[in-house]
């Protein structure tokens, strides 16, 4: 399999006055295309760390990360910023939508980064927008008008939209209920299904059965791995296999 | 220490930027007010306290006659009514061209001997600055040549008077009532004995002239007794040169400028105040959204909402209270420099003192706004439910449609997202429409003064009559001197004219220009409504005049002078800033129901092609007629001096206006787009975490400030364009002016309008350079 991510003794410290508190201590990870890895660990292991530093979004203190051929920890702000566009799609807890645009302007905003042709770009957002069960009907309403789910979708619709390598979901189902939560890792691995990386970052045993790839963070490390091959619905021996693994970490 | 107070300190700190934006607003604010204030109360009225310090007395006579033996007893009998009176004898030039500065100035000039000038009691005259050493030839001049013509003690000044020209070293200056400033018409001067008798030996038969300054009786009309005055000399010496004016007239002639800088000022400075209260009820209300959750947390802990209300009060209270003493103070610094102007215009020994009512005025008109505004703006905060406020409030958006399509858009998409922007931002851009809107007009008055009192002087408002020059001969010679200049080749559209005054009834008296053909004026401007007088019974009275005494176009109006009267018909209203706005112009024909036009003397005004043929024809005048010449004016010349003082009016009024509105649209901007920032943070992170750039983000943000302000430029400068010589004529009406037509250069509205457009944009860039501080993931994960 081909490394989309590849970190070297990845390091990041926060200094708080004379405090210092090292979140990521010396992590070495490949991250593969076509895996949903999924990174798992306890209350403030330094999972989100993580995955904003593999995205490029945060700096490391220390390391280096290789992301498709290209030395992210040296890029400037804004030439991270035209690499995110390309490469990354993000899905947050929060959805992050902006409130003051539309559904479909939320996509398209991010769509027309990449595709100049608007007619194009309009087309394509429609097109996974309808791939996320996000309905025409709501193509033109706001965020604050429509559900948390429906909310979460276009997100991963806005993530999905400019084909990245790799799509960073951090706790996507935080904030839904389980019905709604599980339509978002419905959709997510839908996706995963045709070919999209996914790292997701969560610390709930259900999503986490999603990913093909579970990595356990402990105190700024990577503590364990776990192999458990592609979902499939209603796998019990996954599910038990994985539980084995987190109860074997100490979760 | 009250928790109101600790809550205050901590307001403060959280709103530092924002906090010392609307401090510099409430400085500006106090620092205007106070120097209008300063203009009003202390700057203005200098010559009005000076004129009541020397003693001014009611009025001055005064009235050259060989035929007039002015001894006592003919003065007592020709002044009856009058309280007490001072005789002073002079030499009297009733148009003089004297060097000033780098032109010439054309005025009637008295010339005295030092002692006699010294010594009066009544509008008494003062050396103000002198230098004792300076001997031989020496003229003390009056204060104006200081302040506005840059002279200094023991400079040289070559004084011509008929052919003769005399050397002199400027021994001091004076501080005079009636003879200080150029815009009252009189200049007061005294020189050595030597000089005098020289000039005295030059003068021919007329000899010195009379000068009474005089105080009258308390039931004494003054209109009346002018023309009883005035009459009487006339009827024992036709040919006599007579003069009489009131104090009022010479104060208002003096202070004019002054009135309409602080009018301006004071008009600059209220739309100041009205932004500043604009942003402090923008920034309360920002303030209030971005501490939902701090509003939350202190209500859920037990603060009442008039806790609340009390420690955001008490911040804006200490920021007015700082910033409007801060402000009052530097008002103190900057005022010498704008007094000096006003000054340079009235002659008046001045400095700055300071001005209890300007003090408290200032400051107290920014505090008790602030409390007043403060406390309108805080009212919601008693309405936050603590729950709500600490889910950061419901959101309640309200979009009714999607205005900016994506996906429809023919716009780029940084264009787009401006658009999105600023229709998100509805209040804060009709705030930047509204300021940006008023600061142009402000520019477009101050362009106005600029190009026709500096760059290019609007003569038609400024005087009664243009020309390139005004060459005047004696009663004797003007026969042969009008065939000369007729036959005189670079000499074109001679007008023949005459000024005297003439009264209407027995108290009001008005200065009358009788043209042979007034018609053929240069400055057929003058005559705002009606036309100009050609037949022998009509005539036009200054607008002024026929407001203040009910006259119409079309009415009679008994003019009499000298024991005759004739009724005229009103056919046109003139507007002039001369003589308090008592003006009329008749034809000659008009004029001869009154007067003996066989001995009035007679002036032409007269154009050439070239500016040099100007001087070329004066000198050949001199060289024909000699002594017989009266008037001589180069326009080129004279209109030079005469513009000093308002050209540095002008120009500071340019550079004061410019520099407000560029520091006030700074300010807005800077509070604005920081609250900006501020409250979209998330969005900016959210945008930069998808992909899109500072500076895409940074422009998209500046850009969409751009149409709000590049359509108040558009639509504001049109206004302005129409509406600036109405505004204009609001503050010239009390001068006289009644119909302002200013011109207003298109290529200048024009740079102004782009400069404000650029800077603004270089502004709001600079502002929303703070995006770039914004990091996404600390932004989101702070969430």
């Amino acid at each position: 399999m081909n490394e989309i991510i590849k970190t070297q003794k990845l390091c990041k410290t926060f200094s708080n006055g004379g405090m210092q508190q090292h979140v990521l201590r010396n992590i070495d990870l490949s991250i593969y295309e076509g895996d949903f890895t999924v990174i798992m660990g306890a209350s403030g292991a330094g999972k989100s760390t993580l995955l904003y530093a593999l995205s490029g979004m945060d700096k490391p203190s220390l390391g280096d990360i290789d992301f498709a051929g290209k030395n992210i920890t040296k890029g400037t702000p804004d030439e991270l910023a035209v690499f995110r566009r390309k490469n990354c799609g993000f899905v947050f807890q929060q959805t992050y939508l902006v409130d003051s645009m539309s559904v479909l302007d939320n996509v398209l905003a991010a769509a027309l980064l990449v595709e100049k042709n608007k007619k194009k770009a309009a087309s394509k957002a429609k097109e996974v927008l309808k791939s996320v069960d996000i309905e025409e009907s709501l193509w033109n309403k706001f965020p604050t008008q429509i559900s948390g789910g429906e909310a979460q979708r276009v997100g991963i619709a806005r993530a999905l939209i400019n084909d990245p390598k790799l799509v960073f979901a951090d706790e996507p189902t935080g904030a839904l209920n389980s019905t709604t939560g599980k339509d978002v890792l419905d959709v997510l691995t839908k996706a995963n299904e045709k070919g999209q990386s996914i790292v997701m970052v969560t610390h709930d045993i259900t999503s986490a059965r999603r990913g093909n790839r579970i990595l356990y963070v402990k105190d700024g490390e990577i503590a364990g791995e776990c192999q458990l091959g592609k979902y499939v619905s209603g796998d019990k021996e996954r599910h038990l296999k994985l539980r084995d693994f987190l109860g074997g970490m100490g979760w | 220490m009250s928790k109101e107070r600790i809550l205050a300190k901590s307001h403060f700190r959280k709103n530092k930027g924002s906090s010392i934006g609307i401090f510099c607003l409430m400085l500006l604010a106090s620092m205007l007010l106070s120097l209008s204030m300063i203009l009003f109360t202390d700057t203005y009225p200098t010559a009005e306290k000076e004129a009541e310090r020397l003693n001014g007395g009611d009025g001055i006579l005064f009235f050259t006659s060989s035929k007039i033996q002015a001894d006592d007893a003919y003065l007592t009998k020709l002044l009856d009514g009058v309280k007490e009176y001072e005789v002073e004898r002079a030499l009297y030039y009733s148009v003089l061209s004297m060097p000033f500065g780098s032109a010439e100035m054309t005025n009637s000039l008295k010339v005295g001997r030092v002692e006699t000038t010294t010594s009066k009691k009544l509008a008494r005259t003062e050396i103000c600055e002198e230098d004792a050493s300076v001997e031989g030839d020496f003229i003390y001049l009056p204060y104006q040549f200081k302040t506005s013509g840059g002279y200094h003690v023991g400079d040289d000044y070559k004084l011509s008077i008929s052919g003769e020209t005399y050397d002199l070293r400027i021994k001091g200056f004076l501080n005079t009532v009636y003879g200080g400033c150029n815009n009252s018409g009189l200049y007061e001067s005294c020189v050595s004995d030597e000089v005098y008798d020289r000039m005295y030996a030059k003068i021919g038969d007329a000899g010195e002239s009379t000068f009474v300054v005089f105080n009258l009786k308390d039931d004494v009309k003054e209109g009346a007794f002018r023309i009883r005055v005035m009459n009487t000399l006339m009827a024992d010496d036709p040919l006599a040169d007579v003069s009489m004016n009131y104090l009022s007239a010479f104060l208002s002639s003096r202070t004019f400028m002054s009135l309409i800088i602080a009018g301006s000022f004071f008009a600059v400075t209220m739309l100041v105040v009205l932004v500043i209260i604009l942003m402090i009820v923008n920034s309360i209300s920002n303030y209030v959204k971005e501490n939902m959750k701090t509003i939350g947390a202190l209500k859920a802990i037990g603060y009442t909402s008039r806790n609340i209300k009390g420690s955001v009060l008490m911040m804006f209270l200490a920021l007015a209270v700082i910033a409007s003493v801060l402000g009052v103070a530097v008002s103190y610094l900057v005022a010498p420099m704008i007094a000096s102007v006003v000054i340079a215009q009235m002659g008046v020994p001045y400095s700055v003192s300071f001005s209890l009512i300007a003090t408290i005025v200032a400051i107290s008109t920014v505090v008790v706004l602030t409390i007043l505004v403060t406390l309108l703006a805080l009212r919601k905060i008693k309405r936050i439910e603590p729950i709500v406020a600490l889910r950061e409030g419901v959101e309640s958006h309200n979009f009714r449609s999607n205005h900016v399509r994506l996906d429809k858009t023919p716009l780029s998409l940084n264009a787009s997202l401006s658009f999105k922007t600023m229709l998100h931002n509805k209040r804060q851009n009709i705030i930047t429409f509204v300021v940006t809107g008023i600061m142009v007009f402000f520019c477009v008055i101050a362009l106005l003064m600029f190009e026709n009192f500096n760059l290019h002087p609007n003569l038609n408002i400024l005087m009664s009559e243009s020309a390139d020059g005004v060459v005047g001969f004696d009663v004797e010679t003007k026969e042969e001197g009008e065939k000369f200049c007729k036959s005189y080749p670079e000499v074109k559209n001679l007008r023949r004219y005459f000024e005297t005054t003439i009264n209407v009834g027995q108290e009001d008296s008005l200065a009358l220009m009788v043209f042979e053909d007034p018609t053929r004026m240069n400055n057929q401007d003058i005559c705002y409504k009606g036309k100009l007088p050609s037949h022998d019974n009509e005539v036009n009275i200054s607008g002024k005049f026929a407001k203040l005494n009910g006259y119409k176009l079309g009415d009679e109006i008994k003019l009499n002078v000298g024991g005759k009267e004739y009724a005229y018909i009103i056919c046109g209203l003139i507007q002039s800033c001369n003589n308090d706005g008592h003006q009329a112009i008749m034809s000659e024909s008009a004029a001869s129901h009154i007067l003996d036009l066989q001995i009035m003397p007679s002036a032409f005004a007269f154009d050439t092609e070239e500016d040099d043929q100007i001087e070329s024809f004066l000198t050949s005048c001199d060289e024909k007629f000699g002594d017989h010449v009266v008037v001589r004016i180069n326009m080129q010349k004279t209109i030079e001096a005469s513009l000093i003082t308002f050209k540095g009016i002008a120009t500071l009024m340019l550079v004061m206006v410019g520099l407000i509105s560029a520091l006030v649209i700074l300010l807005v901007l800077f509070l604005l787009i920081r609250s900006l920032v501020f409250s979209k943070r998330k969005d900016y992170g959210i945008y930069k975490a998808i992909g899109y750039t500072s500076k895409s983000l940074i422009l998209q943000t500046a850009g969409s400030f751009m149409p709000a302000i590049i359509l108040s430029v558009l639509i504001f400068s049109v206004l302005s364009y129409f509406m600036a010589n109405p505004y204009m004529q609001l503050i010239m009406i009390n001068f006289g002016l009644m119909k302002c037509t200013f011109n207003i250069p298109i290529p200048g509205l024009i740079a102004i309008g782009t400069a404000m457009i650029l800077l603004s944009f270089l502004f709001a860039v600079l502002q929303a350079r703070r995006i770039k501080k914004v990091e996404p993931y600390q932004m989101l994960v702070a969430e």
